[in-house]
C-alpha cells in the first residue's frame, strides 16, 4: 500500500518535471520563432520602403533625362516584379529567401544602372529633390544591410537552437522547421553606389 | 569573366565578413564617454568641451550622440560601421533607441575623408536621412575641407540635437539612483555604528580595554572605505560639471536599423 504511493508520488513527480520541461522548451522555441519573423518583417518593411521611393524617383528622372527611357523601364518593371514576389513569414524557407532576394537583387542592378546613367545629367545632379531621393535611397540601402544582417542573425540563433539537444526533440515533434538566410550572391547583392 | 571573377571575390568577401560581424571594431570605451576621438583630431579642451556638450544633452533629453573619430574603417562603409558601433556600445536608452552616432574618418594624403551620421530607431522620424545628408554636406564636410574637424563635428552636434530633442525630451530620472545610493550609505552607516556600539558596550563589560580598542579602530576604518565606494557612485549619476567625461551614465542599449546618411569628400 505504501509502495504503490510511494510509486504514484514518484511517477506525478516525473510526469511534472517532463511537462514542465517540455513547455519550457516549447515556448522557448516560439518566442525565437516569433523573433525570427519579426526580424522578416522588419526586413520586409525595408524593401518596402526602397519600392516606395521609386515612383517619384523615376518621375524626377524622367523630367530630365528623356533618352534614358529603357533604363527608367528597366527600372519599373523590376519593382513591379520585386514587389509581386513576398514571403509567407512562416514558412521562411531557404529556397522562398532565395527567391525573395533574387527579385530584390534585380531591382538593386536596375537602380545601379539608373544612378549610373543620371550621373551624365548635370541639371538632374544638381536638382534639389534628386538629391534628396538618393539621400533616401542611400540610407534606405543602408537598412537594407542592417536589416538583413539582423535577420541573419536571428535566423542563425534559432536554427541553433532547434538543432542544440535536447530541444531538437521538442523542435522535431512540433515541426519546428530550419529558417533560410540572406546570402551574398554574385553582384546581384551589392547595393547601387549613390555617391557624389 | 573578369567581371565574374570579381563578383566571386566579392561575395566571397563579403560571405567572410558576415562570418565574422565583430571585425575589429572598438570596444566600448571603459570608462564609458561620448566624446571617443580615436584618431586625435581634437585638443584635449576641444573634447572635454564637446563631452560635457553631449552628456548635459543626455541628462537633459536621455538622446546620446556618440562621436567617434577612428583612422581606418577596416573595410567597412561608414555607415556600416557607425552602426555596428551604434548596436555594439547600445547608444541611445533601449525604451526609445534614441542613439546618434556620428563618425570621422579624417583625411589622409592619397585616400579620402569619410563621415557617416547613424540615427537610432527612434529618432528617424526627427532626424530623417535628408536632414542628416544636409547636416554633412552644408556643416561638416565644409568645416572638414579646411581641416576643422572640432568645427564640424561642433556645428552637426547641436543641429543634431536641436532636432532630437523636438522629438524625444525626457529629463533622465536618476532620482532613483540616488535614493538607492542614499540608502545603501545609512544602512551601511546603521551597521558600522551598531558594530561599533556592541563593540563598544562589550569592551566596557569585559573590561579588557585594550584588544577591545583595537577591534573597534578596525571597524572604524571600514566604515571611510564603504562610505567612499558609495560616493563615487553617487558622483558618477551627478551629471553638472563632470571633466573629461565623468558625469556620463553610460550607453543604455539602443539599436540602430541603418537610418542616416554618410558623405565623403
Amino acid at each position: 500500500m505504501k509502495k504503490g504511493l510511494v510509486t504514484i508520488l514518484v511517477l506525478v513527480l516525473v510526469a511534472l518535471a517532463l511537462f514542465g520541461w517540455v513547455k519550457n522548451a516549447y515556448n522557448s522555441l516560439v518566442k525565437s520563432d516569433e523573433t525570427v519573423q519579426a526580424a522578416w518583417a522588419q526586413v520586409e518593411n525595408v524593401y518596402q520602403r526602397r519600392a516606395d521611393l521609386i515612383p517619384n524617383l523615376v518621375a524626377t528622372v524622367k523630367g530630365y533625362a528623356e533618352h534614358e527611357s529603357s533604363t527608367l523601364q528597366a527600372v519599373i518593371d523590376a519593382r513591379a516584379k520585386a514587389t509581386q514576389v513576398t514571403v509567407d513569414a512562416s514558412d521562411l524557407t531557404d529556397e522562398q529567401i532565395a527567391k525573395y532576394q533574387a527579385a530584390q537583387g534585380e531591382l538593386s542592378q536596375a537602380l545601379g544602372r539608373l544612378i549610373a546613367v543620371s550621373e551624365a545629367y548635370p541639371d538632374l545632379k544638381a536638382n534639389e529633390n534628386f538629391k534628396d531621393l538618393q539621400a533616401q535611397l542611400e540610407g534606405t540601402e543602408n537598412r537594407i544591410t542592417v536589416e538583413r544582417q539582423k535577420f541573419n542573425e536571428t535566423a542563425q540563433a534559432y536554427n541553433t537552437e532547434i538543432r542544440t539537444f535536447p530541444t531538437n526533440i521538442i523542435a522535431g515533434l512540433f515541426n519546428f522547421d530550419k529558417k533560410g538566410y540572406f546570402k551574398a550572391a554574385e553582384g546581384a547583392e551589392v547595393a547601387p553606389k549613390v555617391e557624389f | 569573366m573578369t567581371v565574374k571573377i570579381k563578383g566571386l571575390l566579392l561575395s566571397l568577401l563579403l560571405a567572410v565578413g558576415f562570418l565574422l560581424p565583430a571585425r575589429a571594431i572598438p570596444s566600448r570605451p571603459q570608462p564609458q564617454r561620448l566624446v571617443n576621438d580615436l584618431a586625435g583630431l581634437f585638443t584635449a579642451a576641444q573634447a572635454g568641451h564637446l563631452e560635457r556638450m553631449l552628456v548635459a544633452f543626455d541628462d537633459s533629453t536621455s538622446n546620446q550622440i556618440a562621436v567617434v573619430t577612428v583612422t581606418d574603417l577596416e573595410g567597412y562603409t561608414p555607415a556600416e560601421y557607425a552602426v555596428r558601433i551604434g548596436l555594439d556600445w547600445g547608444v541611445g536608452s533601449a525604451d526609445f533607441n534614441n542613439g546618434i552616432v556620428v563618425l570621422v574618418k579624417p583625411k589622409e594624403s592619397g585616400g579620402s575623408g569619410q563621415v557617416s551620421i547613424q540615427v537610432g530607431y527612434g529618432l528617424e522620424g526627427a532626424i530623417p536621412d535628408v536632414y542628416a545628408k544636409r547636416i554633412i554636406d552644408s556643416q561638416m564636410i565644409p568645416h572638414f575641407r579646411s581641416g576643422d574637424y572640432y568645427g564640424g563635428v561642433q556645428a552637426a552636434c547641436e543641429i543634431l540635437m536641436a532636432y532630437a530633442s523636438g522629438e524625444i525630451s525626457q529629463e533622465r530620472d536618476r532620482s532613483d539612483d540616488e535614493m538607492d545610493d542614499v540608502v545603501a550609505f545609512l544602512i551601511l552607516f546603521f551597521l558600522v555604528m551598531l558594530v561599533f556600539l556592541y563593540l563598544s558596550s562589550k569592551n566596557k563589560g569585559g573590561g579588557n580595554n585594550h584588544s577591545g580598542g583595537g577591534g573597534g579602530g578596525r571597524y572604524i576604518y571600514i566604515g571611510p572605505i564603504g562610505r567612499g565606494s558609495v560616493f563615487t557612485g553617487g558622483s558618477s549619476w551627478g551629471g553638472g560639471g563632470g571633466f573629461g567625461g565623468g558625469g556620463f551614465g553610460g550607453f543604455g542599449g539602443g539599436s540602430f536599423g541603418g537610418g542616416g546618411a554618410s558623405g565623403s569628400w
